[in-house]
């Protein structure tokens, strides 16, 4: 809309400047065809002529373009005035043939204002003189001067008239392509103004996107050390734990001590959260090729001592098919599956014999199918809505953060991907992840499909649900 | 019961952590003897004279990371140029509280490290590696 605007007035400016100085001009050719004919008058003492119709024209002239200075009416009268000039000067010079050229010196001059239309009143007047005083002359009227051949033809009538409208024609054309060039060059001088334009807020845009990376690659160091040096100390209390563990058989203390582990593990888990969610949030997409049995495998390695000391191994189990390769973000893909892993872990059922999380991952060209399964305590129907929410826990007995399945929720939105839970308390949970396949190059969709509960659509942030 | 390594060396440059590593690998018979030395630069000047007595040379290196002045990957870079007969004596295991997946690829790309560990080194860890 601005650019169209723009655009507008540049051709405003345009059609100003050149009926300006196309005014200026049409004041000088005025005054000359005045004084033409004053000098023609020398000839046959045709004075009243002269003063009388020059100075009628230029009145005709001036008095429109002062009365109607808004309208381009002047402009037509301009081609008028050139018509009465050329008769005029036809008579004053007794019909001299050559004076007939005047018309044409006019529609020549009509060519600055670069509108064809101007062409219409002059020819329109020549022909009105032309025919009106040839019949005239031709009736044998003798003192109207049209032409100094004592008779002149059809023919030769048809043939004068058939060079005007040529004349005229061109004329006409030159002032519409004269037009369309102009109106060409403002055209690329408008698109080049605003390609520089462009450039300039691109590279702006440029600039200011490096300026957000780099704070943004600050501030992912700054969190990096310091989760590292807030995490530190806590593996040394974590180590000095375990050697007060292998040297104490006293029970009051093992089970003081196992609480203080239980205690550590819960702060370090909640910075290592923290740590996740601040990174989702901030750093941008990384796509690579997934392999699945890495990922779970690796998983299934760092989680093979999580846990309480009275909780029972919990058996992980994959099933991978992928035919296809798929691309995502590994880290955030991780993310993902540990905390879902972890969940089956922590929240497994005593009452089964045995515990299991089950993983199975289908991909195909478009997405990748991800169903964690486990047989753990399941999640209350009432509660199943509020587990994506930030800080929600289910009991007061829950051991994490409250940000687990947030975070999920979270990086499987930045993945552009959809989570759904169904769960039945004591029988267990499952969540299913429909992740887009996301290969270099392919558009990410614009929003994630969100989260789902028991078919049901949640919010993440809303915490009244 | 015979310990697993003869030596093992142990760089870090938290002193809780050396005596945790200190005191697991004792108890659990994993080595015999355990340097500890508290810089990277620490360990290069020890290692560095050993290649005339290559038997001195430690079994096994547990490498932090995160550590001032050099770094766990500075070690390794300066690692590279010591004599072949240390380095074929020896296996690296980084041993570090860093998560950062940057860390871990940088570690197990490297030639020289063997496997990528996080802290606290326990009896679960060290039976493992048994």
């Amino acid at each position: 809309m601005i650019a169209q605007q723009t655009y507008q007035a540049l051709h405003d400016a345009y059609l100003e400047k050149v009926k300006h100085k196309s005014d200026r001009l049409m004041n000088y050719f005025l005054v000359s065809f005045f004084i033409t004919g004053l000098l023609l008058a020398l000839f046959y003492d045709t004075w009243l002529v002269a003063i009388g119709v020059g100075s009628l024209a230029l009145l005709a002239y001036y008095s429109t373009k002062l009365l109607l200075p808004r309208s381009n009416a002047y402009q037509y009268m301009v081609s008028v005035v050139f018509g009465l000039f050329m008769a005029q000067f036809i008579y004053q010079m007794h019909g001299l043939f050559e004076m007939h050229f005047i018309a044409f010196i006019g529609s020549a001059i009509l060519v600055t204002y670069q509108n064809w239309k101007l062409q219409i009143p002059l020819a329109a007047l020549v022909i009105v003189h032309h025919a009106s005083f040839g019949y005239l002359q031709y009736i044998g009227y003798d003192k109207i001067y049209f032409t100094q051949l004592d008779y002149m033809t059809l023919q030769t009538f048809i043939i004068h008239g058939i060079l005007a409208t040529v004349v005229f024609f061109i004329c006409g054309l030159w002032g519409f392509q004269l037009k369309q060039l102009n109106e060409r060059q403002i055209e690329q001088t408008y698109e080049m103004g605003r390609f520089q334009e462009e450039q300039l807020q691109r590279k702006a845009l440029l600039q200011s996107n490096e300026e957000l990376k780099k704070s943004n690659k600050e501030l992912d160091s700054f969190v990096y050390s310091v989760s590292h040096d807030l995490r530190a100390p806590l593996s040394s209390m974590l180590g000095v734990v375990g050697l007060c563990e292998m040297g104490a058989p006293d029970p009051f203390m093992q089970k003081n001590i196992s609480l203080l582990k239980t205690s550590i593990k819960k702060l370090d888990g909640f910075i290592i959260d923290i740590l996740d969610y601040s990174r989702n949030s901030r750093l941008e997409v990384d796509r690579q090729e997934i392999h699945f049995d890495e990922i779970l495998a690796d998983i299934s390695n760092n989680l093979k001592f999580m846990g309480a000391d009275d909780q029972r191994k919990v058996d992980i189990r994959f099933s991978i098919r992928n035919g296809v390769a798929f691309f995502s973000d590994k880290s955030r893909l991780s993310i993902i599956l540990n905390n879902l892993i972890s969940n089956g872990i922590r929240y497994q059922n005593p009452k089964v014999s045995d515990p299991f999380v089950e993983v199975s991952v289908e991909v195909s060209g478009s997405a990748a199918d991800i169903r964690v399964r486990d047989n753990g305590i399941g999640i209350d129907k009432g509660n199943q809505a509020k587990v994506f929410n930030m800080f929600y826990r289910v009991s007061t007995n829950s051991i994490g953060s409250g940000l687990g399945l947030y975070i999920v929720k979270e990086t499987v939105d930045k993945l552009q991907g959809a989570i759904e839970l169904w769960s039945e308390p004591g029988k267990g949970s499952e969540f299913s992840i429909h992740l887009p396949n996301l290969p270099k190059g392919r558009e990410v969709p614009a929003n994630g499909l969100g989260a789902r509960v028991n078919g049901r659509d949640v919010r993440a942030n809303d915490r009244k649900a | 019961m015979e310990y697993k390594y003869k030596k093992v060396m142990v760089i870090d440059d938290n002193q809780i952590d050396l005596y945790i590593a200190e005191m697991v690998m004792a108890t659990t018979k994993f080595a015999e003897q355990v340097v500890c030395v508290s810089s990277a630069k620490e360990a290069l000047s020890y290692l560095a004279p050993l290649y005339e007595n290559p038997e001195e040379v430690p079994d096994l290196i547990f490498l932090d990371i995160n550590m001032p002045e050099m770094t766990g990957f500075d070690f390794l870079e300066e690692y590279q140029h010591l004599p072949e007969n240390i380095r074929k004596k020896c296996i690296i295991m980084m041993l570090t509280t860093s998560l950062d997946k940057d860390d871990r690829d940088q570690a197990e790309h490297n030639e020289f490290v063997r496997r990528f560990l996080n802290k606290p080194l326990d009896r679960d860890k060290i039976a493992e590696l048994m």
